[in-house]
C-alpha cells in the first residue's frame, strides 16, 4: 500500500528532490515508531506531515532536523547525505511549538544568533536581522524581550530567526497550536505569503487539517508510523486511498456494506454504486456530508440513476451551527449527517420528517471493511 | 439580592481582620526569631565592645579597642583574607563537581532522576563529623589515595592537615547543598531551547557558553552563595581535616572563645564573618539583578 503511494507520489514524480527520506526507520527499544518511510520534497515545496498526536511526524520532523538519529535509513538535503551530521551542520531553521526563544537575549539578539553562530560582521548581521524582523512586522520590538511578547509576536520572532540563517529547508512543528483561532488565520496566510516569497522548501508538522489543505501544496497524511497517503490537497480530499484518511481530513459519514453480483453495494435494502469498484464483499461506504443532497418532497428512491445514489432516510436531529445546518437522518438504523449552507427555508424542518438523500456517485467512497 | 453575596467573600470586606490574622500567624515565628536569633546577635555585637582582661576577664565597657585592634593586626587581616579566598575557592571547586550532575539530574526523567536525586541528598543524612572521618582515612598518608598515586610512579602529595585537605573535603560535604541550589536554579533552562540554539548552527560549545550557562546563572549564584556561606562558617571538618595547622576565622573564633576565654574578641571575629555575609547577600542580589534585567 504504502509503496504504491510513493511510487505514485513521490519516487517516480520528482526527478530531483530536494529534501528525501529513505527507508527511515526510528525505534525506541522495541517500540517502532517509524516504519520504512519513504518521503521526497520539491524545492520550494510546502509539505505538511499531517495525524494524530503519536503517528510519527513530529518524530520525523526532528530526525530531518538531526535532534533524534534515525535508526535505520538515509537523509539527504540537495543530494548531500545528512543522516550523520549533527543539528548544527544541516542548515535547517527550525520553529517550535513552543517556540523555545532565547529568554534572556532581545528579540534582535534571538534573531542575530544563528548569524553570529555562521561568523558574520556586525553589519551583515544587523542589517539582516532588520530585515527578517521587518518581514514579519515587529520592527519595532527588536530591543524587547521575549517575556514581554504576545504569543504571537514571539511565534512571528521564532519565524524571523529560522529565516534569517537563509536555512537550505524550513521545519515547522506545530507553529500555530498555541494561537487563538483568529490569530491562527491570519498567521497560516503570513507564513505561506512569506514561504512563497522565498521560495523555501518547507516542512510543516500539524494535526489539524484545516491547516494542511490551506496551506500546503501536499500533504504526507500519517498514522502509526506509516505514511497513510501522500498527495495534494485535493488529492488527499477528494481520492483518499484509505479509510484513515477519509475520516481523517474532512468529516465524512461512514456505512458499512456488502458487494453484490452486479458491481452495486448493497447498504440494508439499497442498492448503490460507486465510481472505484469494491474490492471486498464486506466493504465500508463513506460519503462527505456536504456532498449529500437532500430532496424533501421525493417519494421513492427508485428512479436509482447510473450517476446518483439516493437513499431513504428520516430527519431525527437537526444541530444549527450558525452559517451551516447539519441534518442528523436516520438511514435504516445508520446515522448519516447532512450539512448545508443555512437558508431560511429550513426553518420547517422537524424531526421525523421523511426525505430522499442523494449523492454522486462519483463521491461515493468504498473501502474494505478490514482496511 | 443573592448577586450581592457572591461579590466578595465575607472576610475580604472587613482588610482590618484579615491583617489581623496575618499578625497573629506571624507572630510566633517572629517571637522565635526575636528571642532565638535577633537578640543573641545583639549580644554578640555589645560584647565587642567589651574589654577583655588578662585571665580570660570581660570588663563592661564602650571601646572600639577590639574592633580597632583586628583591623590593625597583620596577622587577622591575612586571617579575614585567607579564609574569603580559601571559602571562595572550596565555593569555585564545589560548583565545578557540582554543575555537570546538576545538569543531568536536570535532564533526566522519571523513576531514575527520583533515584539519583535521593543519591544526591543521602550524604546530607549522615553527620558531617562521619564523612570528615572518612576523608581522613582515604587521604591519609599510606591512605588508598596515596597509594594509587604512589603506584602511578607520582610522589603522592600531602593531602592531610593543610589545605588541600580542607578543601577535598568541605567541597564534597557543600556539595549536595550546590546540587541542590543548581536544580533549584535550572528553571529557566527549556531543553527546546537548546535544540533551537543547535539548530541555528551552534556548536555544543557555543550552546552551553551561549544559552546554557547564562540561563542557569540564578542557579549558579544561589548555589554559591549558599556554599560561600557554609564554607567560611564550617568548623568541624576544618578543624578535623586541618589538624590544627589550617587557621581560619571560624577555628580562630573558636580558640579565642574556648581557649583564650577573649569573648570580646571572639564575639568581634564573628560580627565580622556576619559582616561578610551582608557582603555576600549584596552581592548575589547585585548578581540576581544584572542577570534577570
Amino acid at each position: 500500500m504504502m509503496h504504491q503511494t510513493i511510487k505514485r507520489d513521490g519516487v517516480e514524480t520528482i526527478g530531483n528532490p530536494h529534501l528525501s527520506l529513505e527507508g527511515i526507520n526510528k525505534k525506541y527499544g522495541l517500540v517502532e515508531v517509524i516504519s520504512n518511510l519513504n518521503l521526497e520534497v520539491r524545492k520550494g515545496e510546502l509539505i505538511a506531515l499531517l495525524g494524530p498526536s503519536g503517528c510519527g511526524k513530529t518524530t520525523t520532523l526532528r530526525m530531518i532536523a538531526g535532534l533524534i538519529a534515525p535508526s535505520a535509513g538515509k537523509i539527504a538535503v540537495g543530494g548531500r547525505d545528512v543522516t550523520h551530521i549533527a543539528p548544527h551542520g544541516r542548515d535547517m531553521g527550525l520553529v517550535f511549538q513552543s517556540y523555545a526563544l532565547f529568554p534572556h537575549m532581545t528579540v534582535a539578539k534571538n534573531v542575530a544568533f544563528g548569524l553570529e553562530m555562521r561568523g558574520l560582521s556586525r553589519a551583515d548581521i544587523a542589517n539582516k536581522v532588520a530585515k527578517a524582523l521587518a518581514m514579519v512586522q515587529l520592527g519595532h520590538l527588536a530591543e524587547r524581550k521575549p517575556r514581554e511578547l504576545s504569543g504571537g509576536q514571539q511565534q512571528r520572532v521564532a519565524l524571523a530567526r529560522a529565516l534569517v540563517i537563509e536555512p537550505s529547508i524550513l521545519l515547522l512543528d506545530e507553529p500555530l497550536s498555541n494561537l487563538d483561532a483568529k490569530l491562527r488565520d491570519e498567521m497560516r496566510t503570513q507564513i505561506r505569503d512569506i514561504q512563497q516569497e522565498l521560495g523555501i522548501t518547507t516542512v510543516f508538522v500539524t494535526h489539524d487539517q484545516v491547516e494542511a489543505l490551506s496551506m500546503c501544496d501536499r500533504i504526507v497524511v500519517m498514522k502509526g508510523g506509516l505514511i497513510e497517503q501522500v498527495g495534494t490537497p485535493h488529492e488527499i480530499y477528494e481520492r483518499p486511498t484509505t479509510p484513515f484518511v477519509a475520516s481523517f481530513v474532512g468529516r465524512t459519514n461512514r456505512v458499512k456494506g456488502k458487494r453484490t453480483g452486479d458491481g452495486c453495494i448493497r447498504i440494508g435494502s439499497s442498492m448503490i454504486r460507486s465510481a472505484r469498484p469494491a474490492v471486498q464483499d464486506d466493504v465500508m461506504v463513506m460519503v462527505r456530508p456536504h456532498r449529500i443532497h437532500v430532496d424533501w418532497s421525493a417519494a421513492s428512491t427508485e428512479r436509482q440513476g447510473e450517476t446518483q445514489n439516493r437513499m431513504a432516510a428520516v430527519l431525527s436531529r437537526i444541530t444549527f451551527v450558525g452559517d451551516v445546518i447539519q441534518y442528523h437522518f436516520d438511514v435504516g438504523g445508520t446515522e448519516f449527517i447532512v450539512e448545508e449552507s443555512t437558508k431560511k427555508s429550513q426553518a420547517s424542518r422537524r424531526q421525523g420528517d421523511e426525505a430522499v438523500l442523494s449523492w454522486s456517485v462519483e463521491d461515493t467512497l468504498v473501502f474494505g471493511a478490514d482496511q | 439580592m443573592t448577586t450581592a453575596t457572591f461579590d466578595m467573600p465575607v472576610g475580604a470586606q472587613k482588610p482590618s481582620s484579615t491583617a489581623g490574622i496575618a499578625v497573629a500567624l506571624l507572630l510566633p515565628i517572629a517571637l522565635v526569631n526575636a528571642i532565638g536569633f535577633i537578640l543573641p546577635v545583639f549580644n554578640l555585637a555589645r560584647m565587642s565592645f567589651n574589654e577583655a582582661l588578662p585571665g580570660g576577664g570581660i570588663a563592661e565597657a564602650f571601646t572600639a579597642a577590639n574592633w580597632t585592634g583586628l583591623l590593625q593586626d597583620s596577622f587577622y587581616i591575612e586571617l579575614i583574607l585567607n579564609s574569603i579566598m580559601v571559602s571562595l575557592g572550596i565555593t569555585f571547586a564545589t560548583l565545578l563537581a557540582s554543575y555537570p550532575i546538576a545538569l543531568y539530574l536536570h535532564r533526566a526523567s522519571g523513576a531514575w532522576r527520583t533515584f539519583l536525586t535521593v543519591l544526591v541528598i543521602s550524604p546530607l543524612l549522615t553527620s558531617a563529623v562521619v564523612r570528615t572521618y572518612g576523608w581522613i582515612a582515604l587521604l591519609a598518608e599510606q591512605g588508598p589515595v596515596a597509594n594509587v598515586i604512589a603506584a602511578m610512579g607520582f610522589q603522592p602529595p600531602r593531602m592531610m592537615f593543610n589545605t588541600t585537605g580542607v578543601v577535598i573535603g568541605l567541597t564534597e560535604i557543600l556539595m549536595p547543598y550546590m546540587i541542590l541550589s543548581l536544580m533549584a536554579g535550572f528553571g529557566r533552562l527549556d531543553p527546546k531551547v537548546e535544540e533551537a540554539a543547535r539548530t541555528l548552527g551552534a556548536t555544543p560549545f557555543r550552546t552551553f557558553w551561549r544559552v546554557i550557562l547564562p540561563l542557569t546563572l540564578p542557579g549558579i549564584a544561589l548555589g554559591c552563595l549558599l556554599c560561600f556561606v557554609l564554607a567560611i562558617s564550617s568548623f568541624i571538618t576544618l578543624k578535623l581535616m586541618g589538624g590544627g595547622r589550617v587557621f581560619l576565622l571560624a577555628t580562630e573564633i573558636y580558640d579565642q572563645a574556648i581557649v583564650t576565654l577573649n569573648w570580646p574578641l571572639a564575639a568581634t571575629l564573628s560580627m565580622l564573618v556576619l559582616i561578610i555575609f551582608g557582603a555576600a547577600l549584596a552581592v548575589y542580589s547585585r548578581v540576581l539583578r544584572m542577570i534577570e534585567g
